[in-house]
């Protein structure tokens, strides 16, 4: 099979390979790039020319404006933005020190600690996000902010801890011997010592954590109803709903993309490596 | 504070240091995680419709209507594994070769590089709502695309099979860049000696491939193949937002089905044990492709 194809490769001159190379790649760009210009596209005509995108010039910003004037997806963009925020630095705050603690400390808690990480870590996650919905309601916090925020903090518990072991394993312990001999508290070689040198491997985590809850759908569309509304579960609603407005769900969804697009832009360096996990 | 001096006497300095580190996980975790698992696990063997929650115990009676459930036998669990092999095959293909063409230096590499980080930000719900315009039965590009080519415009998510496709097609676009990416970065780690070896020898671009890039990598596939098979058996959102399981819940995955029977049709009894089987089947998924793969690779070598 491959002997033809080398054949016909090897035929090209350099200039020629390179440039068949590039046109490759540039298909392939412009392939995963299409759907989101598409939308990008869309989300500029004009109501009456969403039904012909590709023919006619008139374009618009009035898609946007009318999101803006739409209470309802304001708070939507709003709570999935807090939310996420508030749901990394809390979740980053918790797996920090577990995972220190797992990573710096032998014995029986240690070892309980990581089994039952282990253990909780094998129950896949479906088995327990539809239970979620009485849990939830029965301590009370349904369709608010602590009841979405909390179960998406304990959601990374296991797999962020188990990452932070691994990261703070790279990271020479003698540093906080020192800094304890040296009269600082636990605590102290905690936070002053360990924490600062863990920092890129945090970094690519918050990245990772945000956009992640920044998209999850399925928690919000159990735990949340008509008071919290979310991005993700507002859209969702958006396809029955607004079937034919085409240009404002485009508007909506493009929105939706640019903080995560953003973040990823600045944090890229971060996410490959967080990638890499 | 009684509490506190048994604590204060029950463990040493460096315990109570211990348990203070792992506090706030822990209770998060028995709160949103352990007792979710208890409740579903105790609803499995329950008669529990949310319209009349009788509670009543019935042993194994949902297990065993759903697991004689012509639906779930015939649809949903061919489904969910026809989903897992398509995507993730295809995905671990065309993320090969992205890596393989990425894996030299030429200009453009930072502008490709970011251009495939895009689909890894979108929201899957999303790219699913993106796709089901652009194969909208009347307006979307793709039936613009294939008129003008002289074929015919088909209504995609009518039917069964294009709809699955799409569906397979919205899951490689999302994560073919990832099995890029994550290759890529295995590729950049080998080490250089054996391929150069190989150039001075003349081997063919296909033996280095089969005989050197995929044994040295293999770790990395295997991970990627493991991680990406059990997120694809539970996929959710992307079926949800374009076909909703439709037509006549003919592509329905195993998540979609056990949130329908719980939420749709408020047997929550049965939905839990639906999910609790669907959970020990991703297990044992699970733990054979790690095992057959890493027999291959011993094999192999």
């Amino acid at each position: 099979m491959s002997a033809p194809q080398r054949g016909f490769w090897d035929s090209l001159a350099p200039g020629a390979r390179r440039a068949f190379f590039g046109l490759v790649l540039a298909a392939v760009c412009f392939l995963f790039a299409f759907p989101v210009l598409w939308l990008m596209l869309t989300s500029l005509r004009p109501e009456s020319g969403v039904y012909y995108v590709h023919k006619g010039l008139e374009f618009t910003l009035d898609s946007y404006k009318q999101i803006f004037s739409d209470e309802r997806l304001v708070n939507a963009f709003i709570n999935s933005g807090a939310i996420a925020t508030l749901a990394t630095f809390f979740s980053l705050l918790v797996t920090v020190s577990s995972g220190y603690m797992l990573s710096r400390f032998r014995g029986r808690i240690a070892s309980t600690w990581f089994g039952v990480i282990y253990a909780m870590r094998c129950v896949p996650y479906i088995t327990w996000v539809l239970p979620l919905y009485f849990v939830v309601q029965s301590y009370g916090v349904y369709d608010t902010y602590i009841g979405l925020l909390l179960p998406h903090i304990a959601v990374h518990i296991c797999f962020f801890s188990w990452l932070m072991k691994g990261f703070f394993d790279g990271i020479d312990p003698s540093m906080e011997h020192a800094a304890l001999i040296d009269g600082c508290t636990r605590w102290g070689a905690f936070y002053r010592v360990a924490l600062p040198s863990a920092i890129p491997a945090i970094s690519a985590l918050t990245v990772l954590c945000w956009l992640f809850t920044w998209n999850e759908f399925l928690f919000a569309q159990i735990l949340t109803g008509r008071n919290t509304p979310v991005i993700t579960v507002v859209m969702s609603q958006f396809v029955s709903e607004m079937g034919l407005q085409w240009n404002l769900m485009s508007a909506t969804a493009i929105l939706a993309l640019v903080p995560a697009f953003v973040l990823t832009l600045f944090g890229q360096k971060y996410v490959i490596q967080g990638l890499k996990i | 504070m009684s509490w506190r001096n048994a604590l204060r006497n029950s463990f040493g300095e460096q315990q109570r240091f211990m348990l203070l580190l792992i506090a706030p996980a822990v209770t998060l975790l028995v709160l949103f995680q352990a007792v979710p698992i208890f409740i579903g696990g105790s609803a499995s063997f329950r008669d529990w419709m949310l319209t009349n929650p009788k509670k009543t115990w019935v042993g194994l009676a949902q297990y065993i209507s759903v697991l004689t459930d012509p639906a779930f036998l015939e649809i949903v669990l061919p489904n969910t594994f026809l989903f897992m092999f398509a995507s993730v095959t295809i995905s671990l293909a065309f993320g090969m070769a992205l890596a393989l063409a990425l894996n030299r230096p030429f200009r453009a590499q930072k502008v490709v590089q970011t251009i495939l980080l895009l689909p890894l930000m979108v929201a899957p719900v999303i790219a699913a709502i993106m796709m089901r315009w652009m194969f909208n039965d009347q307006f979307g590009i793709v039936n613009v695309v294939l008129e003008t080519l002289g074929g015919e415009p088909r209504a995609w998510l009518v039917d069964r099979w294009s709809a699955f496709a799409i569906i397979v097609l919205t899951d490689c676009w999302l994560w073919i860049p990832w099995f890029a990416l994550l290759l890529l970065a295995g590729l950049q780690s080998l080490p250089k000696s054996p391929f150069e070896a190989a150039a001075i020898d003349g081997t063919t671009p296909w033996r280095v491939f089969r005989h050197l890039t995929v044994p040295m990598l293999r770790p990395v596939i295997i991970v990627c193949i493991v991680i990406r098979s059990i997120d694809a058996f539970r996929t959710f959102d992307i079926v949800w937002a374009l076909t909703g399981g439709g037509p006549a819940r003919q592509t329905e995955l195993f998540s979609i089905y056990a949130y329908e029977t719980a939420f749709v049709f408020l047997d929550f009894g049965k939905g839990s044990a639906a999910a609790i089987t669907g959970g020990l089947i991703i297990l044992v998924v699970g733990l054979l492709l790690y095992r057959i793969l890493d027999h291959v690779r011993k094999v192999s070598l």
